[in-house]
């Protein structure tokens, strides 16, 4: 496992406590995990993601990730309904690791609930947890 | 990895099952996984059973690596299970040691790959107390003499939390294994730690599993640092 100066948290995204992403592009949030969890997760083999139209609650599982013979499920940072989802994990699952930030994002979800968004941690507040 | 990949030493129950249905164990599992969840228990808990016959899949499945038919598996008894864990189709059975710990992965902060290091670890070491000298293979995860596997892992988890786990073959009969391609591998074979002590040309007679059970304490305490306490199961 890298140590924290090694990983990178780009500053115009937001975190959560299960180490996801989200960033808001006009009315949309699209979500992905970030560099520490793909980090510790290891070489990832397969993407499960929900449909384009579900709805989910913040908190939700929406999918889940497959790794090094382990499964782990992962959750909604905020509610919604999905709009997009990254069909190019399907064939290329590795995305997720090479590039979490970018070609390796999972969905886009129309958010019901502005608060929601603006209520996730900044880079400085995700640091702050991780180092406990 | 150092000897152990976590800093803070942490307390686990050992749970002793002994021979339990595949089913009723993973409902024992869940039941603990949510009341961990739930906050009703802090504790982490270590399962240790052997199974009835029976044969699961992996949340992608694998049943296309059955090389049987499910009536030839009716005949015989044994049952096909679906579960979520990583990982293709497996044979669990009497005279195999299974462990499941149902643990706080993210409050200990123990990555999903290291601590998939360290089930493997901990079967290594059982290997070598047995003067078995098993390792890692590229092929696939678990633990390998050359090309036979003698103990594989498989893991789910949950808001942080792992249950499923590892099994390692010991004194079973490893015929099922071949009415499958496990871990959806082809041309590879099984072997038991009863199997490489009579290769090589040892006594294999005082096998038990309580001498697996006492490895698999030790080394889960040593590898993962935890202190480990025994409760009987109710």
């Amino acid at each position: 496992m890298k140590e924290l100066k090694d990983l990178n948290f780009p500053d115009d995204v937001k975190y959560t406590k299960d180490h996801e992403w989200a960033k808001k592009t006009g009315e949309l949030v699209t979500i992905g995990i970030n560099d520490y969890a793909q980090d510790q997760l290891g070489e990832i083999v397969f993407v499960e993601l929900p449909e384009v139209g579900d709805i989910f609650s913040e908190g939700d599982e929406f999918g889940s990730v497959e790794s090094v013979k382990a499964v782990s499920e992962i959750y909604i940072p905020i509610s919604g309904e999905i709009v997009e989802i990254n069909q190019g994990l399907e064939d290329a699952p590795e995305l997720v690791n090479q590039s979490c930030y970018t070609d390796g994002w999972l969905v886009s979800i129309k958010p019901s609930n502005a608060s929601e968004f603006e209520s996730l941690m900044d880079k400085a507040a995700y640091l702050d947890m991780l180092k406990g | 990895m150092p000897e152990g990949i976590i800093s803070n030493k942490r307390s686990a129950v050992f749970i002793d099952l002994g021979l339990m249905e595949y089913k009723r164990a993973l409902d024992l599992q869940i039941k603990t996984l949510k009341l961990k969840i739930d906050k009703t228990i802090i504790e982490d808990r270590i399962f240790f059973v052997e199974h009835s016959p029976v044969f699961t899949l992996g949340k992608r499945g694998g049943k296309e690596n059955l090389t049987v038919s499910k009536e030839f598996l009716k005949i015989k008894g044994i049952d096909l299970v679906q579960t979520d864990r990583g990982g293709n189709i497996t044979y669990h059975g009497p005279g195999q040691a299974v462990l499941y710990p149902v643990i706080d992965l993210e409050h200990q902060r123990v990555g999903v790959k290291d601590f998939v290091f360290g089930l493997e670890e901990i079967m290594k070491r059982t290997a070598l107390d047995f003067n078995i000298d098993a390792d890692r293979n590229q092929l696939n995860h678990g633990i390998w003499i050359g090309n036979s596997k003698i103990g594989s892992v498989g893991i789910s988890i949950k808001k942080g939390i792992s249950f499923h786990g590892l099994a390692m073959n010991i004194n079973l009969d490893l015929e099922p294994f071949s009415w499958i391609n496990p871990c959806g591998l082809t041309n590879i074979s099984m072997t038991s730690v009863e199997k490489e002590i009579k290769k090589a040309g040892s006594n294999h007679f005082g096998l038990s599993m309580k001498q697996v059970k006492n490895s698999f304490k030790k080394h889960f305490s040593s590898v993962l640092s935890y202190d480990i306490s025994e409760n009987h199961a109710d």
